[in-house]
């Protein structure tokens, strides 16, 4: 059995080895975080049958458990790990044709810490190192979205900054109530000693942590940031940032409410607020003209619909968040880097100047069009399998309150329907005015090979979700059974 | 008491200033203060009044006495977040001025919804 650390200490070491390999040669810089993700992603995928049976937990530097820092790799753990590196992979291929200005090897190394951060954030059982890997994550996601270094990036950063700090601030709040009152920092010993979230001196914490990871999360009156940092940010960036740093936001709140604190009665605000999420970010994307703006957008609603999800609080809806998040991991990553590209062959964020893309660049463009079908979630493609659980989630629960909100959220689809669509159709059908004769040569390597990886997986997913659902539904028995959790940590 | 008092005090001070103020830099002095506020919050949630520090070097001091030592650690590991932070936002800042040529956080808006 390979040692789970090894997950987090070989990408935070080729991290550090960056700039000593910057010495020796420069080109050979931009493949160590494709070496990495490479190691990452074979690790976590032989771990998943292991931890499908039992949970491993890594006592690190060989402390017992609630005076050490463990690791905690369930099934979740290390899907999620699979999914970031995967995703972490592609993005790294396409960065070594795409990022070529300014100071690359910074870039590479900031983009492998952010991974770490997001691996780390995923695996880790102290609710310390948590904040620890949270804080890696977000300073480099800080310094990513001003690596342009022009106006709307350096200006969304500070915004960005500001917001972040503020929020990583109140998580700290939270951390130092939860010590003050239990001593103790194990999120599994924390939790045996929570019974109830009624009392105002547990509801505090909580709430503290769940306005901290809300503003990484992005969920509705903490999102301001999102947009503007989405669309300023180099597109590989853009990518990451949509696929995978706001999904450990929303990572954090779910291993916060189900395993730390039991707060089930918690669970139809939370619902509430994924439904708001969801139908003001689609909203917002609708009437948006520059595409990069609009995908953002567009993720603010995804969060919603998996924040939404995760409210239903069954094992089916926490599947059916847990696919989603796959899917819009896949999806969005794909679109960042399709109309990434299109945007640095044509030069213009407006949507309109996408019109003819469809004959000039015709692999991105089927790819893109694949990744806008699957996000809103027609048949053969992943996003219909996790749409069609989240419905099929909510029904089950046989209520009618939920079945009226259920509509709001197929409203919700039927929004980003149209303005995807619209999209769609400026790609294909609409002759560009003015420098359509011109041909704009041959697409890199390394940017379709990623682009095709995803769309395989997109397809392949959407065809046979058996595959995922098996790992989820073990996945999302674990994140429900509070006790087990407890027990497999604390007993030796 | 008086020391969870003025934790709390200067954490809301610090939130007062980013909410208010408009100048980037004063934004930036408000957050620090923030995270201060929070540092002595922690600080305080281990201290032991009269304690001393938690070392087994002479025999016969009584261990209810000894002050926490991990919000300490906690409190280390913090501040070199904050610090990194801090020389992040004073750099953007620096770029920002370079750009706007004003720090004024209300005049910098190229970016809407």
């Amino acid at each position: 059995m390979v040692n789970p650390v090894l997950l987090i200490v070989i990408p935070l070491g080729l991290t550090f080895a960056i700039p000593l390999c910057g010495f020796i040669s420069k080109r050979m810089v931009k493949y160590i975080p494709i070496l990495g993700m490479i190691f990452n992603l074979v690790i976590a995928i032989a771990l998943i049958p292991q931890v499908m049976k039992a949970p491993i937990i890594i006592k690190l530097g060989g402390f017992p458990v609630p005076f050490g820092i463990n690791l905690m790799v369930d099934t979740l753990a290390a899907f999620l790990v699979a999914l970031i590196s995967l995703v972490g992979l592609m993005i790294s291929i396409y960065a070594t044709h795409y990022i070529k200005k300014g100071a690359t090897q910074n870039y590479h190394m900031l983009y492998l810490l952010l991974l770490v951060g997001a691996s780390g954030i995923v695996l880790t059982g102290d609710i310390f190192n948590l904040f620890v890997f949270f804080e890696i994550l977000c300073i480099s996601s800080y310094a990513l979205v001003a690596y342009n270094g022009d106006k709307p990036g350096i200006e969304a950063a500070t915004k960005y900054l500001i917001q972040g700090t503020v929020g990583s601030g109140l998580i700290l709040i939270g951390i130092a109530l939860l010590y003050g009152r239990f001593g103790t920092l194990n999120m599994a010993h924390i939790a045996q000693q929570i019974h109830s979230t009624t009392l105002l001196s547990m509801f505090v914490p909580l709430a503290f942590l769940l306005t901290g990871f809300g503003v990484e999360a992005a969920i509705l009156p903490l999102n301001a940031w999102l947009p503007d940092a989405h669309s300023s940010a180099p597109s590989s960036i853009s990518a990451i940032l949509s696929g995978i740093a706001i999904k450990t936001g929303v990572y954090a709140i779910i291993r916060v409410i189900f395993i730390l604190f039991g707060a089930h009665s918690l669970l139809h605000f939370i619902l509430f607020l994924g439904l708001l999420t969801l139908l003001v970010g689609e909203l917002a994307a609708f009437r948006q003209n520059n595409i990069k703006r609009m995908l953002a957008y567009s993720s603010t609603g995804q969060i919603g619909l998996i924040i939404f999800a995760v409210g239903l609080a069954s094992t089916m809806g926490i599947e059916g968040a847990l696919f989603q998040i796959t899917a819009h991991a896949l999806a969005k990553a794909l679109l960042f880097l399709a109309v990434g590209y299109m945007i640095y062959r044509s030069g213009s964020m407006e949507i309109d100047s996408l019109a003819g893309m469809g004959k000039k660049m015709p692999v991105v463009s089927i790819a893109a069009t694949i990744g806008v079908f699957s996000l809103i979630g027609f048949p053969p493609f992943v996003g219909f399998a996790s749409k069609f659980i989240i419905v099929k989630a909510t029904l089950a629960q046989n209520d009618l309150l939920l079945t009226i909100l259920l509509g709001f959220v197929l409203l919700a689809t039927v929004i980003e329907c149209a303005y995807f669509l619209r999209v769609i159709q400026i790609l294909y059908f609409k002759n560009s005015s003015q420098h359509s004769k011109q041909s704009l040569g041959g697409t890199s390597p390394a940017v379709l090979i990623p682009i095709c990886i995803f769309v395989v997986f997109i397809v392949g997913l959407g065809i046979y979700p058996e595959v995922l659902s098996k790992i989820l539904n073990s996945a999302a028995r674990m994140l429900l059974d509070r006790g087990a959790y407890i027990r497999s940590v604390l007993s030796p | 008491m008086i020391y969870y008092i003025g934790a709390i005090g200067l954490i809301i001070i610090g939130l007062y200033i980013v909410l208010t103020k408009r100048n980037l830099i004063k934004i930036i002095i408000g957050l620090d203060l923030f995270e201060t506020g929070i540092f002595i919050l922690l600080i305080c949630a281990g201290y032991v009044r009269g304690g001393t520090a938690p070392i087994f070097s002479e025999a016969g001091i009584d261990a209810s006495l000894m002050v926490d030592p991990v919000p300490q650690a906690l409190v280390l590991t913090a501040i070199v977040i904050g610090v990194a932070t801090l020389a992040l936002a004073l750099s953007l800042a620096i770029r920002l001025y370079r750009h706007y040529g004003t720090l004024d956080m209300q005049k910098i808006r190229e970016l809407k919804w």
